[in-house]
C-alpha cells in the first residue's frame, strides 16, 4: 500500500486511506469494515449462546458490564435478547456478510479481473462506503437508545415491529444502508458492462465477474421494494398511519390508537422479495469465489464453465419468484403457496447444477491443497448440507412442521456461514498476496480452517437435531417448555463449538495482521493464476495497469498441451 | 486524477464497449431501481385498496383544481428542461440557462402549490393518520416531492456549473444535462400516474 | 477532441419542434382525464380510462423526451429486466384477491365487524 505513488499529484493522508476514490482502498476499508461488523454480530451470538445453553444463570465475565435494565444480576432479560437476536441477523447479513462478499471483493477483484483502471464512478464508489459506514453505525447506536435496539427479528414482521420500542432507528439505518448498496450496484453493473479491457469479451470473464454481476442486477431490483417497505414501516411508527395495521388490532387489551385498515402481510411479502434474492447475493459471489480457488488449485479448466454461469444467471432471474416460500405458514394463500413450491423445486437444479461442476472440476485434477483450496474444499460438502436441508423447508407439508424450528436456523446457517463465510475466509487466503505483497502463514491457516470448520459443524448440527425435535427458535428461555428439554444437551454443544469458533479466529486475525508486516513477500502471480487480477503489480499501483491490457483467450486456460507452462495468462499474447 | 481514468477512453473499444456513456449507462440503472420503489408503493396502494372496505373517490376529499395546476406545471417543466437540453446541444450558454432556470422556477412553484395543499388538508386536521387513503395519499405524494427536491438541487448544481467555464466546455457537460433530465422526466412520469390514481380513480 | 466526439456519439440531435407538439398533446390529454373524471363514471370504467390516459402520456414522455425512441438497445433490455421485475409484483395482488374475499366479503364484514357499513366513507366527506 506504500508503493502507490507515482508522483503526478501528492495525495494527502485523507484522500488516500480515508475519502479514497481507489476501488482498491475502498475495497479493504470495506473488508476491514464487514470483518468487525461481522464480529460484532458474532459477539452478540455468543451471548444469546449462553443465554440458550444456560438459561437463568449469569453471563461470565461480561455479565456486570450491562445497565441492570438489560440483564439484572448478569443475567440477560428477555427484551435484551431479542433485540440482541434482531440485532445479529440484521449485522451479520446487511452489514457483514454481503458488504464483504460484495464491497471487499467486488470492488477490489472485480475491476482488476476485467482489465479496468478504477470502478466506472470512483466518487460515487467512495459514497456506497460512506453511506454503509454511518448506517451501520447508527444500526449499533440503537443499542444506546432508551428502549435499546430493534426488537423483532432481522426480519421486522408487523405489527410486534411497529409496537416494540427501537424500530425506528432499524429502518433509518436499512434506509441508508440500501442506499448504499444501490448505488455499488450501479456502479458494478456500469463497471463490467462498459469497462471491460480490450479483448475481454463477456464470455472471457472469470465466474467471480459473472457471479458480481449477477448479484448486481439483485441488488438493484430487489432492494427498492425493501426501501418502499421500510419508508411504510417508517410512516407507521412516526406518523401513526396504518399500512401494516390491521382493523380492531388489540394490543395487551387496549385498542390499537391508528386508524387500522392495513395489510401486515404486505410486509412480509414485500421483506422477502427483497430478503429471497439476498439469499442468492449472500452466496453467488463465494461460489465465484470458490470456482477461482478451484480452477487455480486444480491447474485445469473449470468442468462447464458455461454451465455455471448460465446456472448463475438462472439463479438470478428464479430468485424473484421463490420468496413466498417464507410465507408458507402465514395465512398467504394456500393456492399460491403450490405455485411458490413448484419455483422453489425449480431453483434448487441451477444451484446443484453449479455444485456439480465445481466438483467434477476436481475429477482427475492433481490438486494443490494450499490453504485457500482446503477452504474451497469444504465449501463443497457444507454447503451441499445447507443446500438439501433446504428442500423440506420449500416443501409445503413439511414446512408446516419445520417452521420456525431450529431447523431453519441449523439450514440456513449451514448455507451462510460453512457456505458463504467460508468460502470467503478462503477468498482471503487466496488474494492476500494481492492486497499486500504477502502471503498469510500456512501454519496459522491450516489451525484457523480446522479449527472453525469443525467448530461451525459442532454450531449449526445439533441445531437440526433440535429442529427435528420440534424445538422452536427464537425463545428466550428454551427450558421453559416442555418439549425442548430431551434436546437441550445440544444447545450445550452448539453454545460450546460457538466458543470455540471464536477462539480459533484468533490464529485469523493475528495472522492477517502480522503477515501485514512481516509476511513472506511474494511475488506478482504466485499462485501460477491466468486471470488478470495476477497480471498486475502487487499490490496494484493506483490505475492498476502500467498500460491497458489486451486479453487473448478465456479465464481457464490452464495445463493446456504443448506448452512449457501450466498456466496461459489471459493477457499472454503467444 | 490520471487520463486512464476518463470513462471516455474506454469507449475506443467497440468490442467490449456497449455504446452507451457511463453517465447515461448509470442514470437509467438509477432510474431502474426508482421504477423498482414506485411500482412496490403503486403495488402497495392497490393491495391496501383491494383490502379496506371502502375508499374514497379522490375528487371528494382532495383538491383536484391544485392538483390539475400542479400536472400542467410538471409538465411545463419537461418541456423546459428538453428546451434546455436543445440549447446545450447547440452549445448557447445563454439560452440554455435562461430554460434551465424556468424549469427551477417551475419546480419551485409545483412545491409551493403542493405547501397550500398539505396546508389546507393539516388545518382541517387531516394527516397521514387519519385513514388508510390519506396514508398513501400523504406517502407517495411525500416521497414524490422528495424526488422533485433531488431533481431541483441536481438542475440547480447544472445552472451554476454553466457558468463556469471549465464545466460548461467540458464534453462531458451535455451528458450530465441529459442525465439530469432523464431524471426529471421520470419525476413527471411518476406523477402523470399519481394524479389519477390519487385524485380521480 | 477525439473524446469529445465520442461523447456525443451516443447523444439525441433535439428536435424542438417535435417537443412543442409533445408538450400540446400532453396538456390535452391532461383535460381530457380531469374531464372524464367530472361524469362520474362507475369505478371499473374510471380506472380503465385513467389509466389508459395515463399510459399514453407517459409513453410520449418516455419515447420523445427521454429519447427512447431509437435509444441504444441496451437500455431498452435494461427496461425491459425491469418491467419483469415490476411485474413479478403482481404475485402479492394475485395472494390479496385469493385471500381478501375472507378479510372484506359483505358476510364476513358483517359477522366480525357489526358496525362498519359505510362509517369509513361518511367520515371521509367531512
Amino acid at each position: 500500500m506504500s508503493h502507490d505513488e507515482h508522483g503526478h499529484h501528492k495525495l494527502t493522508f485523507w484522500e488516500k486511506y480515508i475519502f479514497s476514490v481507489d476501488h482498491k482502498v475502498i475495497g479493504l476499508q470495506y473488508l476491514i469494515t464487514s470483518f468487525v461488523f461481522l464480529l460484532v454480530g458474532f459477539g452478540l451470538m455468543m451471548l444469546m449462546r449462553w443465554q440458550l445453553a444456560f438459561p437463568g444463570t449469569p453471563i461470565p465475565f461480561f455479565g456486570n458490564l450491562f445497565p441492570a435494565d438489560l440483564a439484572p444480576n448478569g443475567v440477560m432479560s428477555g427484551e435484551f435478547y431479542n433485540a440482541l437476536g434482531a440485532m445479529h441477523g440484521t449485522i451479520m447479513v446487511f452489514l457483514g456478510v454481503v458488504p464483504l462478499a460484495v464491497g471487499a471483493y467486488g470492488n477490489y477483484v472485480l475491476p482488476l479481473q476485467i482489465g479496468a483502471p478504477d470502478m466506472a464512478f470512483p466518487r460515487m464508489n467512495m459514497m456506497s462506503y460512506w453511506l454503509y459506514l454511518p448506517g451501520g453505525a447508527l444500526m449499533l447506536s440503537s443499542f444506546l437508545m432508551p428502549g435499546g435496539a430493534a426488537q423483532s427479528g432481522w426480519t421486522s414482521y408487523p405489527p410486534l415491529s411497529i409496537i416494540n420500542p427501537g424500530q425506528t432507528l432499524w429502518l433509518l439505518s436499512m434506509v441508508i444502508l440500501i442506499t448504499s448498496s444501490l448505488l455499488g450496484a450501479i456502479n458494478f453493473l456500469v463497471t463490467t458492462i462498459n469497462m471491460r479491457a480490450p479483448g475481454m469479451s463477456l464470455w472471457r470473464m472469470p465466474v467471480f465477474c459473472w457471479a458480481q454481476f449477477v448479484t448486481a442486477v439483485l441488488l438493484l431490483l430487489a432492494f427498492p421494494p425493501l426501501e418502499a417497505a421500510s419508508v411504510l414501516q417508517l410512516m407507521d411508527r412516526v406518523f401513526h398511519t396504518s399500512f401494516y395495521m390491521p382493523k380492531d388490532l388489540v394490543i395487551l387489551g387496549k385498542a390499537y390508537a391508528g386508524s387500522g385498515g392495513g395489510q401486515p402481510l404486505l410486509w412480509q411479502h414485500l421483506f422477502w422479495f427483497l430478503a429471497h434474492p439476498e439469499v442468492y447475493v449472500l452466496v453467488l459471489p463465494p461460489m465465484g469465489i470458490v470456482a477461482e480457488i478451484i480452477a487455480n488449485n486444480t491447474r485445469k479448466p473449470l468442468h462447464g464453465y458455461k454451465t455455471m454461469v448460465f446456472s448463475m444467471v438462472a439463479i438470478g432471474v428464479m430468485s424473484f419468484l421463490v420468496w413466498a416460500h417464507h410465507m408458507f405458514i402465514s395465512g398467504m394463500s394456500p393456492a399460491l403457496g403450490n405455485f411458490f413450491l413448484v419455483t422453489t423445486m425449480i431453483i434448487s437444479v441451477p444451484s446443484v447444477a453449479i455444485l456439480t461442476c465445481l466438483i467434477f472440476s476436481l475429477k482427475g485434477a492433481s490438486i494443490r491443497y494450499n490453504v485457500p483450496m482446503l477452504f474451497a474444499l469444504a465449501f463443497l460438502p457444507l454447503f451441499g448440507i445447507g443446500g438439501l436441508t433446504g428442500l423440506p423447508l420449500g416443501l409445503t407439508v413439511t414446512d408446516i412442521y419445520l417452521h420456525d424450528t431450529y431447523y431453519v436456523i441449523g439450514h440456513f446457517h449451514f448455507v451462510v456461514v460453512t457456505g458463504s463465510i467460508i468460502a470467503l475466509m478462503g477468498g482471503t487466503y487466496h488474494w492476500f498476496p494481492k492486497w499486500f505483497g504477502r502471503k498469510m502463514n500456512d501454519t496459522l491457516g491450516l489451525i484457523h480452517f480446522w479449527g472453525s470448520t469443525a467448530s461451525m459443524v459442532g454450531i449449526f448440527l445439533p441445531m437440526l437435531f433440535m429442529g427435528l425435535a420440534g424445538a422452536s427458535r427464537r425463545l428466550y428461555d428454551p427450558t421453559a417448555q416442555l418439549h425442548n428439554l430431551p434436546v437441550q444437551g445440544w444447545n450445550v454443544v452448539s453454545t460450546i463449538s460457538a466458543y470455540l469458533l471464536a477462539l480459533f479466529q484468533l490464529p485469523f486475525i493475528y495472522n492477517f495482521f502480522n503477515s501485514l508486516f512481516n509476511g513472506e513477500k511474494t511475488p506478482e502471480n504466485p499462485w501460477q493464476a491466468t486471470t488478470l487480477e495476477w497480471a498486475c503489480p502487487s499490490p496494484p499501483p493506483h490505475g492498476n495497469f502500467a498500460k491497458t491490457p489486451r486479453v487473448y483467450r478465456g479465464p481457464y486456460e490452464y495445463s493446456v498441451p504443448g506448452r512449457k507452462t501450466d498456466f496461459w495468462m489471459q493477457t499472454d499474447p503467444s | 486524477m490520471s487520463q486512464t481514468l476518463n470513462p471516455a477512453a474506454f469507449m475506443n473499444n467497440p468490442d467490449t464497449h456497449s455504446g452507451v456513456t457511463n453517465a447515461k449507462l448509470g442514470v437509467w440503472l438509477f432510474l431502474a431501481s426508482e421504477i423498482m420503489l414506485f411500482a412496490t408503493l403503486f403495488t402497495s396502494y392497490i393491495v391496501l385498496r383491494m383490502g379496506a372496505t371502502s375508499w374514497p373517490w379522490g375528487w371528494d376529499v382532495l383538491n383536484v383544481p391544485l392538483a390539475t395546476l400542479n400536472t400542467v406545471i410538471l409538465i411545463s417543466s419537461s418541456v423546459t428542461i428538453v428546451m434546455a437540453y436543445a440549447k446545450a446541444y447547440d452549445k448557447n450558454k445563454s439560452g440554455f440557462q435562461g430554460w434551465m432556470a424556468a424549469t427551477l422556477a417551475l419546480s419551485f412553484g409545483f412545491l409551493v402549490v403542493k405547501a397550500f395543499e398539505y396546508g389546507a388538508e393539516f388545518k382541517l386536521g387531516i394527516g397521514p393518520h387519519t385513514s388508510v387513503f390519506y396514508a398513501i395519499y400523504f406517502t407517495m405524494t411525500g416521497l414524490h416531492g422528495i424526488h422533485i427536491l433531488g431533481g431541483i438541487a441536481v438542475n440547480g448544481g447544472l445552472l451554476y456549473m454553466s457558468s463556469v467555464k471549465e464545466h460548461w466546455e467540458n464534453p462531458l457537460f451535455l451528458g450530465r444535462v441529459e442525465g439530469a433530465g432523464l431524471y426529471w422526466h421520470f419525476v413527471d412520469i411518476v406523477w402523470i400516474f399519481l394524479f389519477p390514481a390519487l385524485y380521480l380513480l | 477532441m477525439s473524446n469529445n466526439k465520442d461523447a456525443r456519439r451516443d447523444e439525441h440531435r433535439p428536435d424542438v419542434g417535435l417537443y412543442v407538439k409533445v408538450f400540446a398533446a400532453l396538456m390535452v390529454l391532461t383535460m381530457i382525464t380531469v374531464a372524464i373524471s367530472k361524469f362520474h363514471l362507475p369505478r371499473p370504467q374510471a380506472i380503465a380510462l385513467g389509466l389508459f390516459v395515463a399510459v399514453i402520456k407517459a409513453s410520449l414522455v418516455g419515447a420523445l423526451f427521454m429519447h427512447l425512441w431509437g435509444e441504444n438497445k441496451l437500455i431498452h433490455r435494461t427496461l425491459f429486466i425491469v418491467a419483469g421485475g415490476a411485474a413479478i409484483l403482481i404475485l402479492p395482488l394475485i395472494d390479496c384477491v385469493m385471500i381478501s374475499h375472507r378479510i372484506t366479503s359483505p358476510a364476513d364484514v358483517a359477522s366480525q365487524h357489526p358496525h362498519e357499513g359505510g362509517h369509513a366513507a361518511t367520515h371521509e366527506e367531512k
